[in-house]
């Protein structure tokens, strides 16, 4: 019987921006049940931390000047806290690229792991580590867990290790795109190759480009930070394949585009970087992507930056009066926009998709602006009118009902009910020009296709190559923008595929051991009936044994082929790639498929928790139990993590 | 019982592990520097030592930083061209950083003294003292643990004591020892005797071991080494007109017939990288090439010599193998036959190798065989015999297909009569980080113990012990 069953299993999965963590493993498995932003909260003395925002409540007793008596009230009466669930003003994000720079923090961020998920005692944690925690670093991390938590059990896996076991296959190459880095990792035969991997690659992650759609608009007003960032979680923000053109109102550069585009041929950004003017120029007619559109966002923006002195100095009523006849304006304005946009539309297909739009819209959720509100001491009330006056959310709909399918319904989808990221900021709708199908124009594909190539290139493994360059598992949330996998593929495909040289197609390629024919007769055709055995023996053997050899070759993604065997057979190029594929995952899990892959190591981590705890149950020390770390301490943690 | 002991109590320190010490192994090269913990089968940190200086003055480690284009970036060595440390102090931060990288973390504070995160959020008066503290404590980036240390033979003494010092007061390292990377080779084989040929990047050397020590008048080394066979591409491939156009160069290619130019477009730069990081970056696809094409003529006897009768020489038999493929970033690409024969065949025969004006031709003594044959005659001719029946190879430039048969052919020549025996790893990662992985073997041995420098032990006589204790 095993040790430990599996309601009992609990899995943690830190990462720099969220960490992932579920107690017991399903019948099928599913994605993780807990979501928490890897940030803490400074607490009131230097050494703590708190899960969430608190923050002084200010008196309602004291309406007027609230900012200035911020300070002096708590000196005069007992202080009031309020918890802020919302924002994530002044955390302290103790995992940055990967690494835990902030020790004390990631302690007390494993702590409220532990607590909200909290377990009963006898309960086995499986931890998935970040690629480039450090030997010491896993030690401390295991000394925590036994000596905090009193763990029976500890496994440790590496994260890129772990997407190996989602996808089940023993030899593939790791991408993991994350925030503010990627790893990449070779894995050969379920081993890591801790040589040659990269580890860390600075500006490959989504922060990459969050920047890059940041310095793409700067030119325009309204587009802050958090508004590039979630305009790239947005469905809208897109990466096109090289071969179509970033869509254009008007034909102004677009005659050139496709030409240009064919010439490069390189990536789906590469056509934008040459026109880094397209974010001043709007195009002109009605329609979405007027000057309207960017008006009334310019006016927004205004809107953020007053708001906080007009909440304190008192005269928000007028201000919600003029917001509402604003918001009035805007919906009749809107109403005729739509119905010129509906003239124009009519012989146009109803619904383009975005790739073919030149500008789309999302919804932008401000966090800036409650917390500058929640600052100045706002009432719930207050902030609920406010939010409610404010909010383009609500009368998005009739618009997307009538133009198109609401483009951000995605955006909707996955931060609403995937992602315990907080929600409750005042949502606005922002409009965005091509500017969207260039987040990854920056050199980040070009950055990250040289350090796969580097990666595998270095791998010691020479005859595995091959097969690495076959099996890649691109995943992480950073690869979560659309075509961004596609891309970076294609990135790959144009840059250092080797094609069959063409000296070698009848030389190299004869077996050895086939002799000159001779003049037997045996190849000679015999006459034979009809539709009977018609290969081998009546073909030209030399002739016949070129083709076969050469045929992996000639039809490099020839499917059903037993590929990897062959190629590391056949001596014509030592060079890889050959080909490069993607990896498929299997299809067991029917609430994983629903939601992309792109957390595999999680769906890998359930696998290994299983395969771990129950199914070995600690015969081949797959786990680090209390008895082994009170008898090795927590250096012993290298004997079993993998 | 340690099993008993309860869940609340942590077990003490020196009840787990107490007569294991957990040592690290540096091997530094002027190629890679290879770091990691003793008692492992591979180096955990292999970092290469070419760095990227910006025109600000910084200077970028690791390969992440390396190979990125950009403008203002010089390749730099730390080494000179014999293998010997030139600039001391981006070495000692070359290697710091390739034990803090992924092995140790960059923090050696205990949790709860490290609140180094926290300063933001208090108002700044926090005691200077501790500050200090804290500051020493994360400059002595080892301080938990012995350095074992791998020098060429040829290391002067000066360099000897340039190490234990930057390891003693630099790092705080309570114990050291400095071993020459030829014995740790011999190490990783289980050998206590033996020639070891250690072909690396800039240097290729000999060293003869006789029950573990050094013979001193044995030491030779020559440059004939992996960087000189990438030069011998480099020329053989201009004797081509291949354009050696390195990756970061290229946006896209397209299959184009053999020998035929390449149809590529290119990426462009505002301004273009370096000069030495375009050298770097072909390095790369010379590198490759090595990897995939050339062999050395296994003998029996030098390419150019004669085979059977007539004129047929072994270069006309290697011509009729099948040749090669090479496919260069930009898609050009052609079939290499004997060519990839003659690039390696230097190596061993200094009257074939490619030469130009900035690559004359090597002397007579300095091709492998002559420096190997060198090694061996000045030795004892008693322990010659040993000697011969066991030469290991190792080194990542012995990687070249057939080098090591090579090799053993050209020395039986020399010597008919005794029996020749040479040793080459099978795995490629073992050859490549022999002397690494000797090192890993000898600091794991409990008798190693005796032998560490201790910090006493420098503190009382100086960098000077360093002569006397590590030979």
């Amino acid at each position: 019987m095993p040790p430990f069953r599996d309601d009992q299993i609990f899995i943690i999965a830190p990462g720099s921006e969220t960490t992932l963590a579920q107690l017991g493993l399903p019948e099928s498995f599913t994605p993780a049940r807990f979501r928490l932003r890897s940030r803490m909260f400074p607490g009131e003395k230097s050494d703590e931390y708190e899960p969430v925002k608190i923050r002084k409540k200010e008196k309602k007793s004291k309406p007027e000047g609230d900012a200035a008596t911020t300070n002096g009230e708590a000196s005069t009466e007992e202080p009031e806290w309020e918890e802020d669930r919302i924002s994530e003003d002044g955390a302290v994000w103790p995992i940055r690229k990967g690494s835990i720079v902030d020790w004390p923090c990631f302690y007390a961020l494993m702590e409220h792991v532990y607590n909200t998920v909290n377990p009963p005692f006898h309960t086995p944690i499986l931890l998935i580590s970040e690629p480039s925690w450090t030997h010491k670093e896993y030690e401390k991390v295991a000394q925590f867990f036994f000596e905090k938590f009193k763990v029976p059990g500890l496994a440790m896996m590496d994260s890129a290790l772990a997407a190996t076991y989602a996808y089940g296959i023993p030899t593939a190459t790791v991408v993991d795109v994350g925030l503010e880095k990627a790893d990449i990792t070779c894995i050969a035969d379920f081993m890591r190759q801790d040589i040659g991997r990269s580890l860390a690659v600075p500006d490959c992650g989504g922060e990459a480009m969050t920047r890059r759609l940041e310095e793409l608009l700067k030119g325009r007003k309204g587009f802050t930070r958090d508004v590039c960032e979630q305009l790239k979680k947005s469905s809208i923000c897109e990466i096109l394949p090289a071969d179509t053109e970033v869509p254009e109102s008007d034909a102004t550069e677009g005659a050139s585009n496709p030409a240009a585009a064919a010439s490069t041929g390189a990536d789906g950004a590469a056509p934008g970087q040459r026109k880094p003017s397209v974010a001043g120029e709007l195009p002109r007619g009605p329609g979405p992507g007027t000057e309207v559109g960017e008006e009334k966002k310019l006016e927004d923006e205004e809107g953020v930056l007053d708001i906080a002195s007009i909440v304190t100095g008192g005269n928000m009523g007028e201000y919600l009066a003029q917001k509402d006849r604003e918001k009035q304006d805007k919906a009749t304005a809107k109403q005729q926009r739509k119905a010129s946009e509906a003239q124009i539309q009519v012989n146009k297909p109803a619904r383009l998709p975005n790739a073919k739009r030149s500008r789309n819209t999302f919804m932008y959720e401000d966090f800036a602006l409650h917390d500058a509100m929640k600052k100045a001491g706002m009432t719930t009330q207050g902030m609920a009118d406010m939010q409610a006056s404010l909010d383009d959310g609500t009368n998005k709909e009739p618009q997307s009902a009538v133009s198109d399918k609401p483009a951000d319904a995605g955006f909707e989808k996955s931060d609403g009910t995937m992602d315990t990221s907080p929600t409750g900021g005042f949502r606005r709708e922002v409009e965005v020009g091509p500017e969207r199908f260039q987040a990854a124009s920056g050199g980040i594909l070009d950055r990250l296709a040289d350090a796969i190539h580097r990666t595998i290139w270095s791998c010691g493994e020479l005859s595995k190559r091959s097969d690495l360059w076959d099996n890649m598992i691109i995943l992480g949330n950073g690869s979560k923008v659309r075509g961004f996998k596609e891309a970076l593929l294609a990135t790959l495909q144009a840059k250092y595929i080797i094609s069959p040289s063409s000296a070698t197609i009848f030389t190299s390629e004869l077996p050895s051991n086939m002799s000159t024919p001779m003049a037997t007769g045996a190849n000679t055709p015999q006459p034979q009936l009809p539709g009977q055995q018609h290969h081998s023996s009546g073909v030209n053997p030399l002739l016949h044994a070129a083709l076969t050899a050469q045929n992996p070759q000639l039809h490099p993604s020839a499917p059903g082929m037993p590929q990897p065997h062959q190629q590391s057979m056949h001596s014509s190029h030592g060079q890889t790639p050959t080909s490069i594929k993607v990896a498929k995952i299997p299809e067991y899990f029917p609430e994983w498929k629903e939601v992309g892959y792109d957390e595999a190591s999680f769906l890998g981590a359930q696998v290994a928790g299983k395969l771990l705890f129950i199914v070995d149950g600690g015969a081949s020390k797959g786990y680090m139990t209390r008895t082994d770390y009170n008898e090795q301490g927590p250096s012993g943690i290298h004997d079993v993590r993998m | 019982m340690a099993a008993t002991l309860p869940p609340t109590q942590p077990p003490a320190a020196q009840e787990y592990a107490g007569d294991e010490i957990n040592a690290l192994v540096l091997d530094p090269g002027s190629y890679t520097t290879r770091a990691g913990f003793a008692g492992e089968d591979t180096p955990k940190a292999v970092i290469p030592t070419n760095y990227g200086q910006l025109s600000s003055g910084e200077k970028l480690f690791g390969e992440n930083a390396i190979h990125l284009p950009r403008p203002d970036m010089e390749i730099k060595n730390p080494f000179n061209s014999d293998g010997i440390v030139e600039d001391w102090e981006t070495a000692t931060k070359l290697w710091e950083y390739s034990v803090t990288s992924r092995l140790t973390g960059a923090k050696q504070t205990p949790p709860n003294k490290n609140g180094l995160n926290d300063d933001k959020d208090e108002n700044g008066d926090t005691n200077m003292e501790e500050q200090m503290e804290q500051l020493e404590d994360q400059e002595k980036v080892l301080g938990e643990y012995p350095l074992l240390m791998a020098e060429p033979a040829w290391n002067p003494q000066k360099a000897r004591e340039k190490s234990i010092e930057i390891a003693m007061e630099q790092w705080g390292v309570p114990a050291f020892f400095l071993a020459k990377n030829g014995q740790l080779a011999a190490f990783s084989q289980g050998k206590s005797t033996a020639l070891v040929i250690d072909v690396g990047h800039q240097n290729t050397s000999v060293t003869a071991m006789w029950e573990g020590m050094v013979l001193r008048k044995s030491v030779h080394h020559t440059p004939l080494a992996g960087n000189w066979l990438n030069n011998q591409i480099r020329l053989m491939l201009s004797s081509q007109q291949a354009p050696l156009i390195p990756h970061y160069m290229v946006k896209s290619k397209q299959p184009v017939d053999a020998g035929a130019p390449s149809n590529a477009t290119y990426a462009k730069f505002d301004k273009p990288p370096t000069d030495s990081f375009r050298k770097l970056e072909e390095e790369r696809v010379l590198t490759a090439f090595k990897e995939s094409v050339v062999q050395t003529w296994p003998g029996p006897n030098r390419l150019e010599s004669q085979s059977g009768a007539g004129n047929f020489t072994n270069m006309d038999h290697v011509k009729n193998y099948p040749p090669k493929p090479f496919e260069m970033p930009d898609g050009w690409n052609q079939v290499f036959g004997a060519e990839r024969f003659k690039v390696a065949e230097g190596l061993f025969d200094h009257n074939a190798a490619y030469t130009d004006a900035e690559n004359p031709a090597p002397a007579g003594d300095q091709t492998l065989t002559s420096i190997a044959r060198n090694a061996l005659q000045a030795c004892d001719v008693d322990t010659r015999p040993h000697l011969m029946n066991n030469i290991i190879i190792t080194g990542a430039g012995s990687l070249i297909d057939k080098l090591p048969e090579r090799l053993q052919s050209d020395l039986q020549t020399i010597y008919p009569n005794p029996k020749i025996r040479v040793i080459a790893n099978q795995n490629s990662v073992e050859r490549k980080f022999g002397g690494w992985i000797g090192g890993s073997v000898l600091a794991s041995l409990g008798t190693f113990h005796q032998m560490w420098v201790s910090r006493q032990e420098y503190e009382e006589f100086g960098a000077r012990i360093v002569e006397k204790r590590c030979k």
